[in-house]
């Protein structure tokens, strides 16, 4: 975890505006919020203490969420309601054909009025209080942030031993000018199973959203992650997941970016013989910057961990990957690999990786490589000498990178996140756009 | 068919092929043998286009054609096909798909229409059978674990799949056993015809014996040295390639 350290004196003075301008937005009497619980209140106050996380802080050295804020002022006057959401046309969901369950939330605005009259057994969603993500967050900025201003968290509840076979949906359209913020908490009961898909899309100005998993013990939660937010949109992401002994978790995540995106990921194996599979996927073009930063937290023994991210940049793009295996003392037998390897299709493209091991077991099984490079020419030559004209085999070898990413998916899942990168490929920007 | 005229070609500023002409006519088999460093691959790869080989000189023609100005794969819609000396793994890359994508590039290049799933899925299954390779390996990523023989079989796959005009085999009998030699000798002699041609190049008179070649060349300095018929592959197993290492 990055430690954040309260804005100094002449931090402060030197970005009065920016910082002013977001603290004037996170204030208690803000149009069209409810009075601030007073954890909420608590939350006001570490975020005024920490401000927003900007690159002189560990954690955030290649991804300045202050400095991408610089200029942007929220306008005071309005604010997302659920009466001022925007009323246009929201095209279905790139995993409509999945037939999943949908909760809506539009800059922050929970709709739940797509969710079947009948639920599957044992699942409930509702909206409930906003969430704090606990004492190890409450350095963490842009979490206080996002549980100060939320206007009730998504509750997804999944009973012991229930199997929910449909996907749970929940959708995020960035569409304002104001800054939103939203919250879910999920909590998966034992032996039960679910795969809760998260997208967010969209052209808005700074989006903020956190969600807490708990995974009860031998529970198997799968979580696939789409973010595809226009090149104006200023994004973070905050899942921590609380797993169980015995539970299964997978994440696949893939993102083409925004004008500075983070997707965080913080794991904490409260149990023995956890098995957990995170892979992503960043595409990047023009200037985007899209910023993966994981922590996985090996607490108890026997725990199998394999990480893979996959990030292919052209134009001035961006790529951020810092992951980080702690494995605590007691944690023997952790069986942990993390691989991440960038693809860099131009002279401008960039890539930062950080792979970290911070291991106090002795008996232990942990590696990490890291790879960044362009594509073969060996490999290219080859395509070419069969047939496939420069763009096919350049595409071809591309796709067989980053497929890796998403080799672990089901095929209805697998062909959603395949037809992005085809889109990808063939030049597209975001969706939005 | 196949006529390389004077050919002189730079690989990173040094000078490898210095004055090579051979010509191939359409229905045979040209061998071409030499000692390592001679210029048997750098040939091979300029033939098929590889871009970072400069030609300095000299022409290349197939069918009258000049190839050296078109793109590699508007060479293999023509017919060039090269038989990689190493060939390489492409993790993450379907085989079948690989090679179906391949063969309809081809085709469409040429004006001719797609080969379906169904026509493809007969046609690849049959040509793997002459080939020894098995189902489960056309459904691994394209030659990913596979050993160098195995690597060998798939290049003979390709070559049996897309039937080129023009196959280039670069010393696709290195590291193969007695079974697999002949392997590649049942592929080329049900290859062969009278439109077809080849230019195999290897060390070795083993692979001769299963193709029967119409001419054999020895390829010493970057030219041609010495030329006759399949008698001089058996006379170079015996004497070796001093005398032409000397001589070049």
């Amino acid at each position: 975890m990055s430690t954040a350290t309260p804005l100094a004196a002449n931090d402060k003075a030197a970005n009065a505006a920016p910082a002013d301008a977001l603290q004037a937005w996170a204030r208690t009497d803000w149009p069209g919020h409810a009075a601030p619980s007073p954890e909420q209140t608590a939350a006001f106050e570490r975020f005024s203490a920490l401000g927003l996380p900007h690159r002189r802080m560990e954690g955030w050295r290649w991804t300045d969420m202050r400095g991408a804020l610089r200029a942007y002022a929220p306008d005071a006057s309005t604010g997302a309601t659920a009466e001022s959401a925007p009323a246009a046309v929201i095209e279905p969901s790139i995993f409509a054909g999945l037939d999943p369950i949908e909760v809506l939330i539009v800059d922050g605005v929970v709709d739940l009025s797509a969710l079947p009259n009948d639920m599957p057994s044992g699942l409930s969603i509702e909206v409930g209080p906003s969430q704090s993500l606990g004492a190890e967050f409450d350095d963490h900025g842009l979490a206080a942030l996002t549980e100060a201003m939320s206007d009730g968290a998504v509750r997804i509840i999944v009973a012991t031993g229930a199997p929910v076979e449909r996907p749970i949906l929940i959708r995020h359209i960035c569409a304002g000018t104001s800054p939103a913020v939203a919250q879910t908490v999920s909590s998966v009961g034992e032996n039960a199973s679910a795969t809760i898909i998260e997208t967010f899309e969209g052209a808005g100005a700074f989006y903020s959203y956190t969600h807490k998993i708990e995974a009860a013990a031998s529970s198997a939660v799968r979580r696939l992650v789409w973010q595809d937010v226009s090149a104006d949109t200023v994004f973070n992401g905050l899942c921590t997941i609380a797993i169980g002994a015995e539970a299964k978790f997978e994440q696949t995540a893939l993102a083409t970016g925004g004008k500075l995106s983070r997707q965080e990921t913080v794991l904490f194996y409260e149990g023995a013989a956890i098995e957990a599979h995170l892979n992503s996927a960043a595409l990047l073009s023009d200037a985007r910057h899209v910023d993966f930063t994981s922590r996985i937290m090996h607490r108890a023994e026997k725990c199998v961990t394999r990480q893979q991210h996959k990030a292919a940049v052209r134009d001035r793009g961006r790529a951020v990957f810092q992951g980080k295996f702690y494995v605590a003392r007691g944690a023997q037998q952790t069986d942990a690999d993390m691989q991440a390897n960038a693809l860099l299709l131009s002279d401008a493209a960039e890539a930062n990786h950080k792979p970290e091991l911070e291991i106090y077991a002795d008996d232990v099984e942990c590696a990490h490589g890291s790879t960044a490079g362009a594509l073969d020419e060996e490999a290219l030559f080859y395509l070419r000498q069969r047939g496939l004209s420069a763009d096919a085999a350049r595409g071809l070898l591309i796709k067989a990178f980053v497929g890796e990413a998403i080799d672990g998916l089901e095929e209805g899942e697998a062909a959603v996140f395949q037809a992005e990168i085809d889109r990808w490929l063939a030049g597209a920007g975001a969706r939005a756009e | 068919m196949l006529k390389i005229d004077n050919l002189h070609v730079a690989v990173e500023d040094a000078q490898i092929l210095k004055g090579l002409t051979l010509e191939v006519p359409a229905g045979e088999v040209h061998a071409i043998m030499g000692p390592n460093g001679s210029g048997k691959s750098t040939l091979s790869h300029t033939i098929a286009g590889r871009e970072d080989y400069e030609v300095t000189n000299g022409g290349v023609t197939l069918n009258g054609e000049g190839i050296l100005d078109i793109d590699p794969d508007e060479r293999a819609a023509k017919g060039v096909f090269l038989s990689f000396q190493h060939p390489m793994e492409i993790p993450g890359v379907a085989t079948m798909n690989f090679i179906r994508t391949a063969l309809n590039a081809q085709r469409k290049a040429r004006g001719e229409g797609e080969v379906s799933a169904a026509d493809f899925l007969r046609l690849i299954r049959e040509k793997a059978k002459l080939v020894g390779l098995t189902d489960e390996k056309l459904k691994r990523p394209f030659n990913v674990g596979f050993s160098g023989g195995e690597k060998k079989r798939m290049e003979m796959l390709q070559m049996a799949i897309f039937e080129p005009r023009f196959c280039i085999m670069d010393e696709t009998d290195s590291g193969l056993d007695i079974d697999a030699l002949k392997m590649v000798g049942d592929v080329v002699n049900a290859l062969r015809s009278s439109e077809r041609g080849f230019v195999v190049i290897t060390h070795y008179q083993r692979l001769l014996e299963h193709i029967r070649p119409d001419r054999v060349h020895v390829l010493a300095g970057g030219r041609i040295v010495k030329s006759g018929g399949p008698e001089l592959a058996a006379a170079l197993e015996e004497s070796g390639y001093d005398q032409f290492i000397e001589a070049a």
